[in-house]
């Protein structure tokens, strides 16, 4: 089945009936997901958005309870999760949305705000034809050409993309866009040859035998602690949470918080376990290509590049992978 | 809110609780005793687990539960930093929010039928204590018990009700208690813990030594066992890190892989040499 690329966007319309679509867009000129309305700004060419799309599972502010304080303190749970259709992510995004899956759903405990939304959410993926110069999705174990945990995959052919169904909801996606979709498929576009290549072979062989390599101490220079990295990463998930207060009423938030600022490990009494850019810097290159493999068998990057892209100091992750490879061990 | 949040799908919405008592133990140390507002134990513990302690509108902070009752927890806070002083200032049939129980446990069943040897420092006898009722409560279950306890003067000693008047009472028990600097309030030793642990030359056949405090003593006091011929495998310790979430998700609680609030915060010296040297 092939959806045409002038049916778009009666396709997106078709969807909003299922609940809040949100498609690649510019904002202000950011490119990010954002809420579908006829004759937005859509751009399904763009390769990856500026944002991630992480905020549609998880928020950079949620709302978690309402509470009074004083004599008669009370809590009142708020649940905010709707029907979403995330459409147009690409593999990359999808994967990150894997790992996501991973810290708020596994273990022996389930994130109850991301749960809801998780099952609330629907992915209809948009496979890559094309690649930017800081991708290196192939590296890191992603196929540019599929996403096996979107519930629908859009291959792109030459005008438009073959529809490739992956679960219920993705049957739900077609029902809902009977009528506009022609019975072939379309010649498919061959998926994108990321022109960064990393080796993470040699990384994973030895990076849990790195913490006290001197590598460290090269790698974070450049870092000025902005934390713009973890910002636009569609993995980085550290949080933060706290009160905002209205008088005697307070509404307790949840954040994104930065490994990368010096309060995040900062304790009452002023110990911090890591005080300069050297232990952060290590610490979320470790998480993500060594800590999260051993706890839950992946890693925490999947190679879309914002980073590397977004960087102030020119930190690059894909140059930062090489050079652990090639460092020398004893 | 959540009336038992034990029962909540949540795990991150606090169960309403009120204190139901205050007692100073030292100048910076306040005990309180927590029960939920409906008039039990928030949540039943076992020794070495830890609480998500909330003044609404002020912040969450984790503290180790340091006794628990039929229809109470106990914690013990140190006054330094913008809650712990909040907290200070409340009195009882005020409100808090608690979640828990987090973490792992002291090895309470692995330890049976062993000598116990506690080691602690200030605020740091706050988690052992968990233990050493335990073992107190279940004594057949247990050898010879040490409890070696130090703080910065006499004033700083927390529990001294037990420290001098309930746990020297119970069979097959010695104290050792010090202080780093004395005072005409105190006869007893004078000296920092791990010099006073050597001097007490403790044996380590078919000993557990339990070690909590500051960084510097913990350090210390494990060089000080290992000299004593101490293995690995028999000192356990707990270790801090600053947490928010008690679950395992917000991220800033890790040791390499590991998670102070979900894998420990008990480790034995064995596992802490798995881990990055990083606290």
């Amino acid at each position: 089945m092939e959806l045409k690329k002038e049916n778009l966007e009666k396709a997106l319309t078709a969807l909003t009936r299922l609940g809040k679509v949100l498609v690649p867009g510019v904002v202000d000129g950011v490119k990010k997901f954002v809420p579908y309305a006829a004759g937005a700004d859509i751009d399904l060419d763009m390769v990856n958005t500026t944002l991630p799309p992480k905020d549609v599972l998880f928020p950079q502010t949620q709302k978690m309870y309402r509470f009074t304080t004083g004599p008669d303190a009370a809590f009142e749970e708020i649940s905010d999760a709707e029907e979403q259709i995330l459409f147009g992510a690409r593999p990359c995004d999808a994967q990150s949305i894997d790992c996501l899956d991973k810290v708020f759903l596994s273990g022996e405990y389930t994130d109850a705000y991301y749960a809801d939304k998780r099952g609330k959410l629907t992915i209809v993926a948009a496979a890559c034809a094309k690649a930017a110069p800081t991708c290196f999705c192939r590296s890191m174990g992603v196929d540019p050409g599929g996403a096996p945990n979107a519930d629908l995959l859009l291959a792109p052919t030459a005008g438009g993309w073959n529809l490739h169904c992956q679960s219920d909801k993705g049957k739900a996606v077609l029902e809902a866009l009977s009528g506009l979709l022609e019975d072939a498929d379309g010649q498919a576009l061959p998926p994108a040859q990321p022109e960064l290549v990393v080796d993470m072979a040699p990384v994973a062989e030895k990076i849990s035998t790195m913490f006290e390599h001197p590598i460290w101490d090269e790698l974070h220079r450049p870092c000025i602690g902005c934390g713009t990295c973890t910002f636009v990463c569609p993995t980085c998930y550290c949080f933060e949470m706290g009160p905002e207060m209205h008088g005697a009423e307070g509404t307790e938030m949840r954040y994104w918080d930065s490994c990368m600022f010096s309060e995040y490990t900062r304790m009452a009494g002023g110990h911090n376990p890591r005080p300069s850019a050297k232990e952060r810097l290590r610490n979320r290159y470790l998480h993500k290509l060594s800590y999260f493999v051993e706890r839950y068998g992946q890693t925490l990057c999947v190679g879309c590049g914002r980073c590397v892209e977004k960087c102030p100091a020119n930190l690059d992750i894909s140059r930062a992978i090489e050079m652990i490879g090639e460092a020398k061990t004893e | 809110m959540s009336e038992n949040s034990a029962n909540n799908k949540n795990p991150l919405l606090p169960q309403m609780c009120k204190v139901i008592d205050v007692h100073r133990e030292t100048p910076d140390v306040k005990k309180f005793r927590i029960q939920s507002v409906q008039g039990q134990r928030p949540f039943a513990t076992l020794p070495g687990q830890l609480g998500m302690l909330s003044l609404p509108g002020v912040g969450e902070a984790m503290f180790s539960v340091t006794a628990e009752g039929d229809d109470w927890l106990e914690m013990a806070l140190k006054q330094t930093g913008l809650l712990t002083d909040a907290l200070h200032e409340l009195n009882p049939g005020d409100i808090v929010g608690l979640r828990g129980p987090y973490g792992n446990h002291f090895p309470i069943e692995s330890s049976k039928g062993k000598d116990m040897l506690f080691i602690s420092g200030g605020i740091g006898l706050a988690p052992v204590r968990s233990f050493i009722r335990y073992a107190f409560k279940h004594r057949a279950d247990y050898g010879y018990i040490d409890i070696l306890y130090g703080a910065r003067s006499y004033d700083d000693l927390v529990f001294k009700e037990e420290l001098f008047e309930n746990w020297p009472k119970e069979p097959d028990t010695s104290l050792h208690v010090t202080v780093d600097r004395g005072s005409p309030n105190w006869q007893g030793n004078v000296g920092f813990v791990p010099p006073y642990l050597e001097e007490c030359a403790f044996s380590p056949a078919g000993k557990l030594a339990v070690l909590c405090g500051p960084p510097i003593m913990i350090n210390m006091c494990l060089k000080s066992l290992s000299k004593m011929g101490f293995a690995d495998e028999q000192i356990v310790t707990t270790l801090e890190m600053r947490m928010q979430c008690g679950i395992g998700k917000c991220g800033r609680c890790n040791i390499g892989s590991k998670y102070v609030c979900l894998d420990g915060p008990v480790f034995t010296l064995a596992e802490l040499r798995e881990l990055p040297q990083e606290v």
